[in-house]
């Protein structure tokens, strides 16, 4: 018998507690593997419940500008799959929260069996690929299936009612709404439907809805946990990294700080 | 069996693999081209401006001086006559037709070379469509001409300068902008690549190619030869012939300064299958999966990526891919212009100097050319490395 998904188990608790969730994202090696290691622990010292951790890729396309150069600063070194395995299990042992891996398909597509197998060791618990909608999911689900690792999926503003009916029967751990018709990145007003939309996947499903794209500060972070069960912020954290660059303590201090007082808002 | 399949692929390769804000845009395309598609108005109105803006037919030239050479018969289909200088044109008649069906007004494309740029732009000028394009900022260094003619015929032109700043962050930036004005914006995707329907889409815009030689040549040629980058213009050429099995077809790629110094861009002869802007496909990438940069002194066939059913005709050896390198076919570009007084571009040039890899071969056969463009925007690039390499000047 498989345990329960530490995702779950996360959600669960923040039900009972009436709190949401607080999901950050970083790239793994930006702007180098130890910093962003040191980067991970900082956050989840403050107040992360989910980590969600980026697998830089050469072309990003569902990402903005932030995110874009997070990776390419990431890519300056070679980091492999493997490299992201390592830092992981090397983050776990720090501290056993779900982690999240956000990839795009094909860094995990020419890995084939090799990827869930070394997900499954380094104790991934979900993972994200942004450019594999259910429909072509078919040979990832196959392959995690039997190793107690989520998918996670997303719905757009675009995502009309039956598709994301069908979205959601796939749905597992929680479902990542993405709050604007965008790319990432961090943007001052959001978008008055947000709050109607979580409501129509709520009124659908009973799985816990992530918002994410977009958050930027406390203020929206807290006035959309008050109807999402978790708010995913990466473009504005890593923004820090970019801000900072050769000032890596003020890069770890501005984020404790920030990391800090979002959880304390939601 | 029928290519592709009603989720988009062709075998393994093709589907949609794209973000969910794009999913919902590009099934409703899908259905909307599903209905059109064999609209006996719609063909009409497509072949109207085929006939009276684009100027086809095109001419099945019998080239004499080149038969006479390799001891056949080579007819050269000259897209290089097609209003705009290009097969390009083919299908941003179709798709813009289409995109004004839908009621978009906003037109989004990719461009390399800058020859699909000039041709979206062309269209969004004809039927009063607002226009941007997306080019790597190399490649607008390399092609100012083409930006030229795109900002002359009103487009907007965006210099992009991720990655390597060539057709691939293009198509990157496009679908980025897509995802961003994805309720108002048509993205015209200008090969035979991208998530489904885009493959089929484009297919049936330039198929043209290949059905008006059918009609020209009055029986069926022995080979067909086409250069191939995304694989419009072969695509176009090959796909009426699919059904003759005894009509050979050669994918000429871009094999740069050689495949095995790995500045080329060969997605067959030296790529793996992978997942890239929204389809599976043979890709240029690392052992880690991420993409590699591609090289051709052809700006048209300098991309990591093919047309999906190109990768699937590549695995069944229906479609022989080999390729020829820079070298070759600024040769094979001298040639053609001494010999027939052609001047092609440098994309077709490839498909020109795979003939001398098949000299053997093509004795006493007849062989089907597709001279997709014209080389007038090649003149920089060609002086350039005529005059840094002047032992290869004719």
């Amino acid at each position: 018998m498989s345990k329960e998904n530490k995702i779950d188990t996360v959600f669960n608790r923040l039900k009972t507690e009436n709190k949401t969730a607080f999901i950050p994202f970083i790239s793994i090696g930006d702007p180098d593997i130890d910093t962003s290691l040191e980067i991970a622990k900082t956050l989840i010292k403050n107040g992360a419940d989910i980590i969600e951790l980026g697998f830089p890729f050469s072309d990003p396309m569902a990402d903005g500008k932030v995110i874009q150069k997070s990776y390419e600063r990431a890519l300056k070194r070679k980091i492999s799959m493997e490299d992201a395995f390592s830092f992981i299990k090397k983050l776990k042992a720090y501290r056993d929260i779900p982690v999240i891996l956000f990839t795009y398909y094909n860094p995990v597509f020419v890995l084939g069996e090799k990827f869930a197998e070394g997900a499954k060791n380094a104790g991934i618990d979900g993972i994200l690929v942004v450019d594999l909608p259910p429909e072509e999911s078919a040979e990832l689900t196959r392959s995690i299936q039997d190793k107690n690792i989520y998918q996670i999926y997303l719905i757009a503003p675009t995502t009309g009612n039956e598709r994301m009916k069908r979205i959601l029967s796939y749905a597992k751990g929680f479902v990542y709404y993405v709050s604007v018709t965008g790319v990432t990145g961090a943007r001052k007003g959001l978008p008055e439907t947000i709050k109607s939309k979580v409501k129509e996947i709520k009124e659908i499903s009973s799985i816990p809805v992530g918002v994410g794209f977009g958050i930027s500060s406390k203020e929206q972070a807290r006035d959309i946990g008050k109807c999402a069960d978790a708010v995913i912020i990466g473009s504005k954290i890593i923004q820090f990294i970019e801000d900072d660059i050769n000032d890596k303590p003020a890069i770890i201090r501005r984020i404790a700080e920030f990391s800090f007082d979002i959880k304390s808002n939601l | 069996m029928q290519l592709p399949d009603n989720n988009g692929h062709f075998g393994e390769y093709g589907g949609r693999y794209i973000s969910e804000t794009l999913m919902p845009a590009v099934i409703e395309l899908e259905q909307f081209y599903k209905k059109i598609r064999n609209d006996k108005e719609f063909i009409k109105e497509f072949n109207y401006y085929l006939k009276n803006y684009v100027g086809r037919p095109s001419p099945l030239y019998f080239a004499k001086r080149l038969s006479d050479i390799y001891k056949s018969d080579i007819f050269l289909k000259r897209e290089d006559l097609n209003h705009t200088g290009a097969h390009k044109i083919n299908n941003t008649i179709g798709q813009a037709l289409l995109a004004v069906k839908m009621g978009k007004r906003r037109i989004i494309a990719e461009t390399g070379a800058g020859q699909h740029g000039v041709a979206t732009a062309t269209v969004c000028a004809l039927f009063n469509l607002e226009c941007e394009v997306f080019m790597g900022k190399k490649d607008v260094e390399r092609q100012k001409q083409n930006v030229f003619r795109m900002e002359l015929l009103g487009a907007k032109v965006n210099p992009v300068e991720s990655g390597s700043q060539t057709l691939k962050d293009a198509m990157n930036e496009a679908l980025r902008d897509w995802i961003t004005n994805i309720k108002t914006t048509y993205y015209m995707i200008g090969t035979v690549a991208g998530p489904h329907p885009y493959p089929l889409i484009v297919r049936d815009f330039q198929s043209v190619i290949g059905k008006e030689v059918l009609k020209q040549l009055k029986k069926l040629p022995d080979i067909l030869i086409a250069c191939v980058g995304g694989g419009s213009n072969a695509i176009g050429l090959f796909y009426p012939f699919f059904k003759y099995p005894q009509v050979k077809m050669y994918g000429v790629e871009a094999g740069g300064c050689g495949i095995e110094t790995g500045m080329h861009a060969a997605s067959i002869s030296g790529g793996a299958p992978g997942v890239l802007h929204g389809n599976k496909t043979y890709l240029l990438q690392d052992e880690f999966g991420r993409i590699a940069d591609a090289h051709s002194i052809a700006a048209g066939l300098d991309y990591p990526g093919i047309g999906p059913e190109h990768s699937y005709f590549a695995d069944k050896k229906r479609i022989i891919f080999a390729s020829v390198t820079d070298d070759e076919a600024v040769w094979a570009f001298q040639k053609l212009c001494r010999l027939e007084g052609i001047i092609p571009a440098l994309e077709s040039s490839h498909a020109v100097a795979y003939l001398e890899k098949i000299k053997k071969e093509i004795k006493g056969k007849t062989v089907v050319i597709n001279l997709s463009g014209r080389g007038d925007k090649d003149m920089h690039t060609i002086s350039e490395y005529l005059s840094s390499n002047t032992n290869k000047k004719l």
